[in-house]
């Protein structure tokens, strides 16, 4: 997605604080036109404020914001060129869906003609042909977020920026207006910045994930990067369960592209990935997701990489079933899909699970500031 | 969190440039206007009466406040003031109680006739109860008449009885809305664990009341000790505060002492307005955030429900004999004497001349004061300056000012350039403007906390520059709010009588002073008849209030005051 062209939207080393406390301290990213990028972190990281900064709500207090090649960080939110969908719609209730989605344009001074027009192509862009009368108080929380999202994208304005916009929706209305916003900004290809604290929302929306926490960017990258190539422990453990595992490296065998860690469970021999920069004798963290162990029914022989454990707790979820495995005094967490057709274990069963060679190494005490 | 920086609309014409500086200062144009107004109108009029109450003829002095604190009649006024005050709290706690109880946990059929009982006396003004008491008890009163009594209503007795059926609305609103507060299954787990309805009441309602209960003890207090018209009417020559400030003034011309009456009356006041805003707020039990659950009905003890009807009863009976006499009285010639039909009373010209006159500084009262109240609600909402709280906490303030202290103020501070307005209908105006003042900014207040900042910021957003937000999206959304303030000062300038008394010239008579007047001279049937006028008016203002509230969804806390 990103790619070499001038990005649509870019930050530049933007700090800010509210009295004392330092929210966001150098925040730096690219934002290439057409793309989806979704600012996500645990309350309090700072992702609201930085969105508020782009939309011209918040003063930033050294910085720049680059949109389309013009420092806009100081210019009021009605001269900027980006159009906000708000948490809580914002949307006039003194006015129609009709007069609501057309506010802007009749600012713009648009002839009323046009304006007619291009509310009647928003209202179909939304699904809302029929109801453009109605009165605010009449539409569905639903409903209500698509005239906000027509709103916004009305002056067809650079970037359409969302701030937690599904989280006034019951959980099935999530997943379907997460769904239809994903469709309406990739038909009409406009760049997006998107606020959520839902980690599987940013997974299942995004072009790219700008993982924030305690006012700094922990890794910036697609879902796959972010689940797979996690920079530090922080977004290992953000997006999904995830085991850790301590350890020292003892050998790098460029040949093999293995690298050798030694664990509280003895040597174990993993894939050496170009991005792991750790060398001989450096602490590391392994960080091993659970779906990814193989579990089988202990045959006493013992393997590179393999381990006996007792089960020592299992829950049944229906597409999964998540065992707890004691291994020596360690607990490890195993995800096994489709039990159906696989082997179901008790608490007590003696059981032999592997550790896969794609597990991700971390250079140990990652407390990573820039990535 | 609010930070947004709404600017300017780009250009360079003389136009941009106007609009440019308004966008970026018309919030404090309007906060430095709001500010002059509750200067002059408010706090200069105080100010006044406090400079009054020390000034004499040969500069600063104590003299007045010696001579208050030496003299029988005086101090005996303010003893009586605050026994009064305190008989009437204890006695309307009690009762409030009582009412409220019912009407929350009592038998359904009992709950709506109660409550509207309870409510009834908001549709009129205070003094009704002055001339209904008069009319059924007084020297040629029909039950004395009747019964072949001697009851003397013109004593303790009678100005306790009328101030007590005055202001039950007051407390049994307040009451009612704590025991709302709680969580019915606070007293259903005491009942399921053994606990008798009356042991219930003692250890769990009551204690969970306490708060709520002071809270509506303390302001039928100030109530009560600020009111004018029955005391004046009724209190014969027990010595008030209220009534004698206005003797001071119309009787014996002395400014001085006028002013230190209203300083000694003023002081309680101004003190349990901020216990009760300040110290008080946020104080008691809300078990339930929300709306209030009516308890699932259950059969009352018998100890409980007999108590609490022995003393609603006569209560509820007192406020409908009275509305009732008053009806009546308006149309015979004398009630209980002469009971001839008659519509002499009803269409005398100078009552309707009076009316008329009231509905004219009412209708004027309420657009001003609609105005100067939404203003103010946005710019304490909205305004970022120093000093919000003091605005706020001044707007508020003329509530908790006895009527007759403003009235003193009033005429003190604008019978002199540069403010000369006495004798104009602009003084009476202005006056209940800043009286009334805090429903219009409480209502204004309670729309904006229901919108949303962000409604604001999405205009901008949409590019709107603050002018176009202004007038645009916040003043329609506040409309609701606007018409709230409007209608309720028009309802409370109607009944008003305590500072306008001062203010009214002769040959412009409002319909309350006319009630006055005649209740005065004994013309009860002329009462009778004005009051009845001015309640019709009331009563439709005050219904078409609760449908804009309901309509709006605001939070319009009713308030009472004479």
């Amino acid at each position: 997605m990103e790619t070499q062209k001038t990005p649509m939207l870019e930050l530049i080393d933007i700090y800010k604080s509210f009295d004392d406390v330092e929210v966001l301290k150098g925040i730096s990213a690219k934002i290439a036109k057409g793309e989806l990028l979704t600012f996500v972190g645990p309350s309090g990281c700072g992702k609201t404020t930085l969105l508020r900064i782009v939309g011209g709500f918040a003063a930033l207090d050294s910085g720049q914001v680059i949109l389309d090649g013009e420092d806009i960080g100081k210019l009021p939110p009605n001269m900027r060129d980006t159009k906000m969908v708000f948490q809580s719609y914002a949307l006039f209730p003194h006015m129609t869906v009709a007069k609501n989605i057309g506010f802007g344009l009749k600012l713009q001074k648009w002839p009323k003609k046009k304006i007619e027009e291009r509310v009647g192509e928003l209202l179909s862009l939304v699904h809302m042909d029929e109801l453009g009368d109605r009165t605010i108080d009449r539409i569905s929380g639903g409903q209500q977020q698509r005239v906000a999202l027509a709103r916004a994208l009305a002056i067809e304005p650079k970037v359409l920026l969302l701030d937690e916009p599904l989280s006034n929706l019951d959980a099935n209305l999530r997943v379907v207006m997460r769904e239809e916003i994903r469709n309406i900004q990739k038909r009409i290809g406009i760049t997006t910045i998107f606020v959520t604290h839902d980690q599987y929302e940013a997974m299942s929306i995004s072009d790219r994930l700008l993982v924030l926490h305690n006012g700094i960017i922990q890794q910036i990258g697609t879902p796959v990067d972010i689940y797979e190539q996690p920079a530090n422990e922080f977004i290992a453990g953000f997006v999904g369960y995830v085991n850790f595992l301590e350890g020292k490296v003892t050998a790098i065998a460029d040949e093999t592209r293995t690298v050798t860690v030694f664990t509280a469970y003895g040597n174990l021999e993993l894939n050496h990935s170009q991005f792991d920069k750790s060398e001989k004798g450096d602490e590391v963290l392994l960080v091993i997701r659970p779906e990814t162990i193989p579990l089988s029914r202990s045959d006493g022989l013992t393997q590179q990489n393999t381990f006996n454990g007792i089960i020592e707790s299992f829950m049944y979820a229906g597409n999964f079933v998540k065992y707890t495995i004691k291994i020596e005094d360690k607990e490890m967490i195993v995800d096994q899909y489709n039990p159906k057709d696989t082997v179901k274990f008790k608490r007590g069963d003696q059981v032999k699970i592997t550790v896969p060679r794609s597990a991700h190494v971390l250079p140990k005490n990652t407390a990573i500031e820039h990535v | 969190m609010a930070e947004a920086v709404i600017g300017p609309v780009s250009g360079n014409s003389l136009w941009y440039q106007v609009r440019a500086f308004l966008n970026a200062k018309l919030v404090h144009i309007f906060a430095g206007g709001l500010f002059t107004l509750l200067a002059i109108f408010l706090i200069y009029p105080i100010a006044a009466i406090l400079i009054k109450s020390f000034w004499g003829d040969e500069g600063f002095t104590f003299d007045f406040y010696a001579e208050f604190f030496s003299y029988n009649f005086y101090y005996w006024s303010l003893i009586n003031t605050l026994i009064l005050g305190t008989s009437v709290m204890l006695m309307l706690v009690i009762v409030g109680f009582c009412f409220a109880y019912l009407t929350t946990r009592g038998p359904l059929w009992l709950r709506k006739p109660l409550k509207i009982i309870a409510l009834l006396p908001l549709a009129a003004p205070p003094y009704i109860f002055a001339i209904s008491l008069i009319t059924l008890l007084g020297r040629n009163g029909f039950i004395n008449n009747f019964f072949d009594l001697n009851l003397n209503i013109y004593s303790w007795a009678g100005v306790i009885t009328a101030q007590c059926l005055a202001f039950l609305p007051l407390s049994f609103m307040m009451i009612e809305n704590v025991l709302n507060s709680f969580n019915p299954s606070l007293e259903e787990t005491a009942s399921d664990m053994g606990a008798s309805e009356v042991r219930i009441v003692r250890s769990i309602t009551i204690p969970l009341a306490a708060p709520g209960l002071l809270k509506a003890a303390l302001l039928v207090f100030v109530m009560t000790i600020a009111e004018f018209g029955n005391p004046a009417i009724l209190g014969g020559r027990i010595p008030f505060l209220a009534p004698d400030t206005y003797l001071m003034i119309t009787g014996e011309g002395d400014f001085n002492m006028a002013s230190v009456l209203s300083v000694v009356l003023i002081t309680p006041c101004i003190l349990i307005f901020f216990l009760h805003n300040y110290v008080l707020k946020g104080k008691g039990y809300a078990t339930i955030t929300g709306k209030g659950m009516a308890a699932e009905p259950k059969p009352m003890a018998l100890a409980i429900k007999i108590s609490f009807l022995i003393i609603t009863v006569p209560v509820a009976t007192m406020v409908l004999l009275s509305f009732g006499v008053i009806l009546i009285g308006s149309f015979v010639k004398i009630v209980g004497v002469d009971n001839t039909f008659v519509v002499d009373h009803v269409m005398n010209t100078q009552s309707n001349i009076a009316i008329w006159n009231s509905i004219k500084v009412s209708l004027g009262a309420g657009g001003v004061g609609a105005i100067v109240g939404t203003l103010l609600a946005y710019v304490i909402m909205r305004g970022k300056f120093r000093g919000r709280q003091i605005m706020e906490m001044t707007a508020l303030s003329g509530f908790a000012l006895p009527g007759t202290v403003i009235g003193v103020g009033y005429i003190i501070a604008f019978n002199r350039p540069p403010f000369l307005l006495t004798g104009t209908i602009w003084i009476i105006i202005l006056n209940c403007v800043f009286r009334f003042l805090a429903v219009g900014v409480e209502a204004g207040i309670s729309k904006l906390h229901q919108i949303s900042i962000e409604i604001e910021e999405a205009s901008a957003d949409l590019g709107a520059d603050f002018i176009t937000i202004f007038f645009k999206v916040v003043l329609p959304i506040m409309f609701s709010a606007f018409v709230a303030g409007f209608i309720y000062t028009f309802m409370t300038t109607m009944m008003s009588l305590s500072s306008v008394i001062f203010l009214t010239t002769p040959g412009f008579d409002l319909a309350s002073v006319y009630i006055y007047l005649t209740a005065q001279l004994g013309e009860l049937g002329l009462a009778s008849a004005t009051t009845i006028k001015m309640i019709a008016i009331v009563a439709i203002s005050f219904g078409l209030l609760q449908f804009v509230a309901k309509k709006a969804g605001l939070d319009v806390r009713t308030k009472q005051g004479a």
